[in-house]
């Protein structure tokens, strides 16, 4: 009986043209804003000197021979751990070697650790903002509002997704509200903004707070606070455990094998 | 890294990606032109365009079409500003291309040390600045160059690969294969580098003394096969594989069993190979070779096949005599 029954609202077609189109187009004209505005607030990336470099390229260069050991003989192995562990021991590749052993300072007080979280919390400005003045916006005018019917049906579960800001009970749960209509347009754009501004663009919020998941996942080993002395003091731990098997130990009787 | 690979690329590939220049600069003509782009109006901007433009101004130059690689670079220019490392050492790249005799790239080599002056973490233009010293044939200095920079930036492979390259030049062998070993260390798994390798330990024994030979062509032997076991039907694999092969089998005396594992796996010293191993080794590699050569559909290099028939006719020839 329940499914034979149909709810039918009647709504002032008005309310489709002043209400459902303002909050799309208005949706989309803010992700290409903040695009924008991204662009704009974004400072280069500061360069790092030569001897952050070093300090970075070198404990990578530990890294990799502990994982690719295999890849060279035994002797060019222990002469290569042997260098590496007597130069981390030493602090030969620390970018300031006058700073061992000293604690490490409060980010808060490191200029280039302040940079980077200036640029963030720039990217969240331009994200938080324009997000409370609509959700301001649309709370002011259009709270309350049946704008839709889906043409499908949906479980009872959507009701709080689809229906926030008109507390019914019964109302099927196919009519969509108007803030659903807005939080549905913040996280359903990602196509249309891939269409009018390219691929990697910064009007998606969904893009950036996956980047804010993993901050610098390619950017660098150190983290601001962090010691490099102790890291490199860690990876030299590391490599003198490494058991060393070299790769073409046998080798020619595996590629008989394979190729007879 | 994108520079090298493209390098590879064949003559007739540059050539037909340089004849796609005009087309391609009238067809992006207003990207990234105006001050403010429009969506929906103009292209939406992508890294491919300008990666693209890139490749293009490389195959330019490399077919001798400077005006449009002039044009390329422009559009580089204006895009990133004259300031952006990589584009500096496209510029560099341009002007050394047109340059017409060794006064100018002095004053080029000038200008890229003024650059490292200001700013000695600029990569791209150290780069240049190496290859700029190699093409004047100041190899001495290029190798200095090269290992101040691999001092500060110890896992760049490129450069790794020059300074081997370099160190060959010089016949300087164990400081070559150290390069490689460090190449290796980073992308083990690059069958190209471990051909080289056993390339390199190949000619160093032939240039040693007559004691290790026999060790370091097993090594090499072993680098090939590695090699080979990466990436099947490599041509430069096998050609090593089989010139290494017969080179031991020459010299080895006829009775090596595999009994001397046992004893000399302890201080991390691979054993020698037996003479049966190296004899298969050896057949194999002919096989393989011979099949190379007669399935060989264009996808090899022309003077790689030439090369691998006129070893397997000069093996053939030795056999019958």
């Amino acid at each position: 009986m329940a499914g034979a029954l149909v709810q039918s609202i009647h709504r002032d077609p008005a309310l489709f043209y002043w209400i459902l189109f303002p909050i799309s187009i208005v949706m989309v004209l803010t992700g290409v804003l903040r695009h924008y505005a991204t662009v704009l607030l974004q400072t280069a990336p500061k360069k790092q000197g030569l001897p952050a470099l070093r300090e970075q390229r070198s404990l990578l260069r530990g890294i990799n021979l502990r994982s690719n050991s295999s890849a060279v003989s035994s002797t060019a192995f222990a002469a290569r751990r042997h260098y590496l562990v007597s130069a981390y021991k030493d602090g030969t590749f620390l970018k300031d070697p006058d700073n061992r052993g000293k604690p490490a300072g409060n980010p808060m007080t490191d200029p280039a650790a302040m940079e980077g979280m200036m640029g963030m919390m720039k990217g969240n400005m331009a994200m938080m903002i324009p997000q409370t003045l609509i959700m301001g916006w649309i709370n002011a005018f259009f709270a309350g509002f049946v704008i839709m019917k889906l043409p499908f049906p949906l479980t009872i579960r959507f009701k709080s997704m689809l229906q926030s800001g008109v507390a019914t009970r019964d109302l099927d749960v196919r009519w969509v509200s108007s803030l659903s209509w807005y939080f549905l347009n913040l996280f359903g754009l990602q196509s249309v903004f891939i269409f009018i501004l390219g691929n990697d663009n910064a009007a998606n919020q969904m893009a950036q707070q996956m980047s804010q998941m993993n901050p610098g996942a390619g950017a660098g080993l150190f983290q601001p606070g962090q010691d490099p002395d102790k890291m490199f003091q860690s990876e030299a731990e590391n490599l003198e455990v490494v058991e060393h098997e070299y790769i073409l130990k046998g080798v020619e009787d595996r590629l008989l094998a394979s190729i007879e | 890294m994108s520079l090298s690979s493209l390098l590879r690329r064949s003559n007739l590939e540059a050539l037909s990606l340089s004849q796609q220049t005009a087309q391609h600069l009238q067809k992006h003509a207003s990207t990234g032109t105006s001050t403010i782009p429009i969506p929906l109006l103009s292209y939406p901007e992508s890294t491919d365009i300008w990666l693209t433009y890139e490749r293009l101004f490389l195959s330019c130059l490399r077919t001798g079409d400077d005006r449009a690689a002039f044009n390329c670079l422009e559009k580089l220019i204006s895009r990133f500003g004259a300031t952006n490392e990589r584009v500096m050492g496209l510029r560099g790249l341009y002007q050394e291309a047109v340059a017409k005799d060794d006064a100018t790239l002095e004053r080029v080599l000038q200008e890229y040390e003024e650059v490292l002056a200001e700013d000695a973490v600029n990569t791209p233009v150290a780069k240049r600045r190496i290859a700029l010293l190699q093409s004047l044939s100041r190899t001495t200095e290029a190798i200095d160059a090269l290992t101040e920079l691999l001092e500060s930036s110890p896992t760049d492979i490129e450069a790794w690969t020059e300074l081997a390259e370099l160190y060959l030049s010089h016949n300087l062998f164990p400081q070559a294969v150290f390069c490689l070993e460090e190449v290796l260390l980073v992308a083990p798994n690059a069958w190209n580098i471990h051909a080289h390798l056993g390339e390199v330990l190949y000619i160093s024994a032939m240039n040693g003394n007559e004691n290790s030979e026999g060790k370091i062509l097993a090594e090499a032997t072993r680098r090939f096969c590695r090699s080979v076991e990466l990436c099947d039907d490599y041509l430069r694999g096998y050609y090593g594989l089989k010139l290494t092969s017969d080179r031991l089998l020459s010299i080895l005396p006829d009775d090596i069993k595999s009994t001397a594992q046992v004893t000399t796996v302890d201080n991390g010293e691979l054993p020698m190979l037996s003479t049966a191993v190296v004899r298969r080794l050896s057949e194999q590699a002919t096989l393989k070779l011979a099949e190379i050569i007669r399935t060989n559909n264009n996808s090899c290099d022309l003077a790689e096949i030439t090369a691998a028939k006129d070893l397997l006719d000069r093996s053939t020839q030795r056999r019958q005599r």
